[in-house]
């Protein structure tokens, strides 16, 4: 069963296209990273699917179904900030959370126990740290021990070991079976926690699937010589390879993993009267396979 | 309908400006009435032309139904201010679009905020009530419901400051921006009434056209217009120089602009990225 299908989803403001025709399929049990850089629309797309903004065109189904406010009842979400009643404990603003999700107030000390805010749980949400907040919302959406949830950037204003804590949180509620959607803007993030993965570039998805098939591994071989014109020409001949770039001054050869044959370039080269002074394999990494993607 | 009652009680009973703003209204409502019985007690009463006056006594049932709905017409400000607070809050807060996040559809939200609206307007009827029957009994004339009618209009003006409120709370957003707007919307709106009144009786008196006093089809005046202080001897004797006030006219224009307010609420609500 599919979680979330995306089907096609625009979305303009005036002539700005934040989204342009998306779509994906969100199995159920992953973590699935949305990545994107700050505004190429993760949190627009997010924000369709909770519906507190209107797609242009496009749909979207939750379970399967057609969506409704029952579904949304189901999802634990922390969309953008961290909303509450600013007057309010923090206990008060989970009891309203927790009813208009229409469940009882029963586990609202555990969540605040698991988000590490029982000490402060009288305290106005005004008075709270933006780490403190975001731990909140975070707890918000634990409520109801829901079996799918949306997390747009969790660790956003968190410290260093609230970063890592709401990662093995994640991961923790990913080995119990639930299904996380989580937009980032931190490849690192996404690398650590994540099973499938969409990248967004200004409102386009440039890639979607099992994080292994996207950023699946290439060859990359480096090459350089005293004269880089004469190598560049000799090399488009070469056919075989995937892309040819220049990366500070060095020229580089992409391969699918375990094709890229070091001998047979250099006699190449060498056959067609090229000297190399630089021959080097290096796998490409999860980073450059990004910027790869999103350049 | 329980539910979302619940959690909105849950979200403004222990808001301070809640409980400030309603403290502020209740003892407002008797004290605006307390100085009306007192200056026409104290000082109409035994003023030179007093003597014409005398019969006349605004707080006597049945006068006190009319009285006190009007003197407390002035501080419908305050309800309204309230709702305006507590909508734009949930704009300030993003908590509108956290509800929508959390399940409720948007049109559970909106139609919490207008029942809020509604039962806001009763709660200061039902002050009404009290306070005339009160200032009713303190004048020592026995308890009548004649002129009850007017607690009605009452109730009808409270609704269309409330949901005016909530109109104005729904297209701004801002809580500061919002208020401002409402005064001004309020003293723009009351100038071009007058403007309106004043060609309407010079219509009246050049022509003889007796259109009634146009000032009063307007949004805010269409309901103010139905609340009128009880006329004294020395006004009902200038009465027949004025334009003739159509009654259900008037009526008809505030119950239409208070479905306008209710219907545009809603469109802006269920149709705006929030």
């Amino acid at each position: 069963m599919a979680i979330l299908t995306v089907e096609g989803i625009s979305k303009n403001y005036g002539k700005i296209n934040a989204l342009k025709a998306v779509s994906f399929s969100v199995p159920k049990g992953c973590v699935y990273g949305i990545l994107g850089p700050n505004g190429s629309g993760k949190t627009t797309l997010l924000s369709i699917i909770m519906n507190v903004l209107k797609a242009t065109s496009g749909n979207y189904k939750l379970f399967d179904e057609i969506p409704t406010d029952d579904h949304r009842k189901k999802i634990g979400t922390l969309l953008e900030t961290p909303n509450f009643y600013h007057y309010l404990s923090a206990v008060r603003n989970l009891k309203i959370s927790a009813a208009i999700k229409g469940q009882g107030e029963g586990d609202i000390d555990e969540v605040l126990h698991t988000v590490d805010l029982y000490k402060r749980k009288d305290s106005p949400f005004s008075t709270f740290s933006l780490g403190m907040k975001q731990r909140l919302a975070i707890g918000a959406a634990l409520l109801g021990n829901p079996d799918v949830l949306v997390f747009d950037e969790p660790t956003n204003g968190l410290d260093p070991v609230g970063i890592a804590e709401i990662r093995t949180l994640i991961k923790e509620l990913s080995a119990k079976g639930k299904t996380i959607i989580m937009a980032s803007h931190l490849l690192d993030e996404v690398e650590k926690v994540c099973t499938h993965v969409a990248i967004l570039k200004q409102g386009t998805l440039l890639a979607s699937g099992t994080v292994r098939d996207v950023f699946q591994e290439n060859d990359i071989v480096q090459l350089a010589s005293a004269d880089k014109e004469k190598l560049r020409n000799t090399l488009v001949g070469l056919g075989n390879y995937m892309r040819l770039d220049e990366v500070g001054g060095i020229l580089e050869l992409s391969y699918q993993s375990g094709t890229a044959d070091l001998e047979e370039i250099n006699r190449y080269c060498f056959n067609n009267g090229v000297i190399l002074s630089h021959l080097q394999l290096k796998k490409s990494n999860f980073e450059s396979k990004f910027l790869e993607l999103t350049n | 309908m329980d539910q979302l009652l619940k959690i909105e009680w849950l979200k403004i009973k222990n808001y301070t400006v809640f409980k400030l703003l309603s403290i502020f209204f209740a003892v407002g409502v008797v004290l605006i009435n307390y100085a009306v019985f007192a200056f026409n007690k104290n000082v109409i009463g035994k003023s030179a032309g007093g003597a014409m006056l005398s019969s006349f006594s605004p707080y006597n049932f049945s006068n006190t139904w009319q009285s006190t709905s009007y003197a407390t017409g002035y501080l419908l400000i305050l309800p309204a201010m309230l709702i305006i607070i507590l909508i734009t809050n949930e704009y300030t807060f993003r908590t509108s679009r956290q509800n929508i996040i959390d399940g409720w559809s948007r049109g559970e939200f909106i139609k919490i905020k207008l029942i809020l609206a509604f039962l806001i307007a009763l709660i200061s009827t039902a002050l009404v009530i009290l306070t005339a029957t009160g200032f009713g009994l303190l004048s020592g004339s026995d308890f009548s419901l004649n002129k009850f009618s007017h607690v009605g209009f009452f109730f009808l003006k409270a609704l269309t400051y409330n949901m005016f409120a909530v109109l104005i709370a729904v297209l701004i957003k801002k809580t500061g921006f919002a208020i401002g707007l409402y005064f001004i919307y309020m003293g723009a709106e009351n100038f071009v009434s007058q403007m309106l009144d004043i060609l309407s009786l010079k219509l009246k008196v050049e022509t003889g056209t007796d259109l009634g006093s146009v000032g009063d089809y307007l949004p805010m005046n269409a309901s103010d217009g139905l609340l009128a202080f009880p006329d004294n001897p020395l006004k009902s004797l200038a009465k027949g120089a004025l334009p003739t006030d159509y009654f259900c006219i008037v009526l008809g224009c505030a119950v239409v602009y208070l479905f306008i307010f209710i219907w545009w609420s809603r469109k802006k609500y269920l149709s705006a990225d929030l």
